[in-house]
């Protein structure tokens, strides 16, 4: 059909050994940029010395030091804790106040330009006025996290609940369904997939937001160790705590695509992937 | 029959306009329904947590007539102007360069889409010690922002290239320079403005979040100052010239996006 | 008519790797062999999974050959080699193909003027010709238009004056009037007979419609199943100019007909 498409083609010579070579070559060539990596951070620290750059082996050492003593794990934990609680609080109503309102199409479009004001506005910058109301513990980081995780998962699953099959509706009605099932077992269904994309994209948001407040202010969490041990010209102590936070984002990042899993089985592999790192 | 239906479009014509009367209406029933709230919400719980709106209002008058606000104003513009031209720049430019070289895609591809993954914030107290308190960390913070929006759309923009075009545009005795600028650049320019849509606006955010870290001028600067100072007006008055200014933005970019890709079919995007 | 082809294709084939199995790849075309005299129009005729398209990509040099050769006016071009290719051999093979591939950021007379612009030869003199063949094909009026804007069929008209505007010595045809309505589908055949006859350009044009392979072609090739080979030759003798309508009641047609079809397995 695609009649301008490169066919897959292969010269005369190129047999399976080959694409098998090639796939070698591609995964050794990964490995190379790798050990690379390593190798021009560790001239870095050797030429501009340990105080500007920690050798990796020190941050290994050292990361290793602070999980057995617990260092690190405590602060991890309040981090941890304040993304996920405030995920948790931001997704819910976001969820489902595009069901409540899919019968409400005045109200939706009332509450439009409000929502599209919040969805735009600079959440990050509001981080000094919730310490100023909640102060310089975990509760301004769940109400910051939590406001930022709300715009942007309500518009997913608005879009969800926009984009759902007036054809499949119809179809349960004439089969009998009633107002409830229909939401139970149509809308629901279908919009869960853009429900999981707000929830990709507003996942690193999440722990990037309660990082943001630590550093601003606060007393634990691993924002608040990047800024302790930079105060302290700690380099090292920088790169352990930045690894903790990126271990957290991926941990996290495999959570939702592990739920997205179980719950998608019927949908072909998604390629929303490389929307959501954006 | 046409009286009829003439009646029946009648009908529904004034349907649709009491319709949006009501969502007008209700609109600006709500905008003042928030604004009294603010109000209210400001006695309640007493001028250190919420600033009286009026005050704030007053305050940004005189911070405008004063010169001040515009100065923090154009402080947070510049930088985010220069450190969203620097992100821009090598975010379109590298998947260009990757473009022509297959194998060193396929290296160092993985490694880019792991470090998506870091905190960009996270980074900021390192800048500091790195680059010294000048503009250099935020530049740096600024610039890595807008890099990777930008970076990930054109490098996908260009994988999705429609191949047939291409081979079109090579029979029809294009050179590859041709191909870059007419078809990959077009095809791709409706992701990079997506793209510019989430990048421009961070790049003010990470402007003022910078400037709340370091610094001694500019919005975030204002709000941070003032937060410390228990100025509460000068924090609100921040937070809103800075909403006001982002909003403002993203306005700006959706209009630019209508204009360049006048050749789209009508989008149905939500203007998110 | 000389004695030399314009265009010959000598022991032509084409293999694709096959994916799942390991034993034999599949071969879709193999030692195939044709010519085409200047300014013949040769329809070629196949069922559908024959390596049509694939024959095509390979003479336009877009694809890859496995083996074979392609000559143009006698020089061989080197064309087993994907690295070596020379797409549209240097703008001398123009390419109908089955989409329209118009540019969507484009309008009509953009794209039409496409070619001209990537070649450098947009003058007065080329910009009248195309002018010309907008006119000729209906589209005036509609030179402003984004493809998205256009009907299919005018897709289609906008798509062939792109290549007619540089005037290739060849053109390759890939089923272009295949996804038509049959009206559309006929002011469309009736509209390209028109140009043909205009110029007299040699045509290669790829179908699976056997009425449509003789009221176009001077003479008529078909294909067998993968691996392809020229399973026949036909002669089309109905004289020209044709009245694509009224072609099936010509005497010639008929015989004709029913010879091809029992050809095309």
């Amino acid at each position: 059909m695609a009649s301008l498409e490169h066919s897959p083609a292969s010269p005369p010579a190129a047999s399976d050994s080959g694409r098998l070579l090639d796939r070698l070559r591609s995964r050794s060539d990964q490995v190379i940029v790798l050990v690379l990596l390593f190798a021009i951070w560790q001239a870095l620290s050797l030429w501009l010395g340990e105080y500007w750059v920690g050798s990796p082996w020190l941050v290994v050492t050292r990361f290793y030091a602070g999980l057995v003593d617990g260092s690190v794990l405590y602060h991890a934990y309040y981090t941890f804790a304040e993304a996920v609680i405030g995920f948790v609080l931001g997704a819910i109503p976001a969820v489902l106040l595009p069901f409540a309102l899919r019968r409400l199409p005045i109200v939706t479009a009332v509450l439009d330009p409000f929502m599209v004001g919040g969805y735009g506005a600079p959440k990050l910058a509001l981080a000094p006025l919730f310490i100023l109301w909640f102060g310089i513990g975990i509760e301004s980081k769940i109400a910051l996290v939590a406001i930022t995780v709300f715009f942007i998962v309500y518009f997913s699953a608005l879009a969800g609940v926009r984009a759902l099959d007036t054809r499949l509706v119809q179809m349960a009605q004439v089969a009998g369904a009633n107002e409830r099932d229909v939401a139970r077992h149509i809308i629901f269904p279908g919009a869960v997939p853009y429900v999981f994309t707000g929830l990709r994209i507003a996942m690193p948001y999440s722990i990037g937001g309660a990082v943001v407040a630590e550093i601003i202010s606060a007393n634990r969490g691993l924002g608040y160790l990047v800024q302790l041990s930079a105060m302290n010209f700690d380099t090292t102590g920088v790169f352990v705590a930045l690894i903790a936070v990126t271990l957290i984002v991926f941990i996290c990042n495999g959570a939702v695509d592990f739920a997205e899993r179980r719950l998608l089985r019927w949908r072909p592999a998604s390629d929303a992937k490389l929307q959501a790192s954006v | 029959m046409t009286t009829q239906d003439g009646a029946l479009d009648l009908a529904e014509s004034t349907k649709v306009k009491w319709r949006q009367y009501a969502v007008t209406a209700g609109r600006i029933g709500l905008a003042v329904l928030l604004l009294l709230a603010w109000k209210i919400g400001a006695e309640r719980a007493g001028p250190l947590y919420v600033a009286d709106p009026v005050l704030v209002a007053q305050r940004i008058v005189t911070g405008i007539s004063s010169g001040e606000l515009l100065y923090h104003i154009y402080v947070t513009l510049r930088l985010s102007v220069i450190g969203f031209a620097i992100g821009c720049f090598f975010g379109v430019a590298l998947p260009f360069v990757l473009r022509r070289m297959p194998r060193v895609t396929n290296a160092v591809e993985p490694y880019i889409m792991a470090s998506v993954g870091v905190p960009k914030y996270a980074l900021v107290p390192l800048f500091i010690l790195w680059f010294g308190i000048d503009d250099a960390p935020k530049l740096w913070l600024i610039g890595f922002l807008v890099f990777y929006p930008v970076f990930i759309a054109v490098f996908a923009g260009i994988r999705n290239v429609d191949r047939r075009l291409v081979n079109m545009a090579r029979v029809a005795g294009a050179s590859e320079a041709m191909i870059s600028r007419e078809v990959i650049w077009n095809s791709l320019l409706s992701f990079f403005m997506a793209s510019l849509k989430i990048a421009l606006p961070r790049a003010v955010s990470a402007a003022i979040i910078g400037e709340f870290l370091v610094g001694d001028a500019g919005l975030g600067y204002l709000i941070e100052y003032s937060r410390q100072n228990f100025d509460t007006v000068g924090v609100f008055v921040g937070i809103v010239v800075a909403t006001a200014l982002v909003l403002i933005i993203n306005a700006a970019l959706v209009w630019l996006d209508r204009r360049v890709n006048a050749w789209r079919p009508t989008e149905r995007d939500m203007q998110i | 008519m000389s004695a030399q082809p314009l265009l010959e294709v000598r022991d032509l084939s084409k293999r694709f790797a096959s994916r799942e199995s390991r034993d034999a790849s599949l071969w879709v075309i193999k030692d195939l062999s044709f010519s085409v005299r200047d300014g013949e129009f040769l329809t070629i005729i196949g069922p559908s999974g024959s390596g049509k398209t694939t024959l095509l990509n390979m003479i336009a040099q877009i694809d890859a050959a496995s083996g074979g050769e392609v000559r143009f006016k006698s020089e061989s071009a080197p064309i087993n080699d994907p690295k070596s290719l020379n797409p549209g051999l240097s703008c001398r093979i123009g390419y109908v193909t089955q989409e329209d591939n118009l540019l969507p950021w484009r309008t009509t007379l953009q794209n039409v003027l496409f070619p001209l612009t990537v070649q450098g030869r947009l003058n007065d003199e080329t910009r009248a010709r195309a002018a010309e063949l907008i006119r000729h094909v209906g589209l005036a009026g509609f030179e402003n238009h984004y493809p998205h804007e256009l009907s299919g069929g005018m897709r289609k008209r906008a798509s062939l004056i792109r290549t007619l505007v540089y005037d290739p010595p060849v053109i390759l045809m890939d089923e272009p009037f295949g996804a038509l309505d049959a009206q559309t589908r006929a002011v469309l055949q009736e509209d390209l007979l028109r140009l043909w006859e205009m110029g007299r350009k040699t045509i290669v044009f790829v179908t699976h419609d056997i009425g449509e392979a003789i009221a176009l072609g001077d003479r008529t090739l078909v294909l067998s199943r993968a691996p392809a080979k020229v399973a026949g030759e036909h002669q089309i003798t109905i004289p020209r100019p044709r009245d694509i309508r009224g072609i099936m009641s010509h005497p010639d047609f008929g015989p004709l007909y029913q010879r091809i079809r029992a050809q095309v397995q």
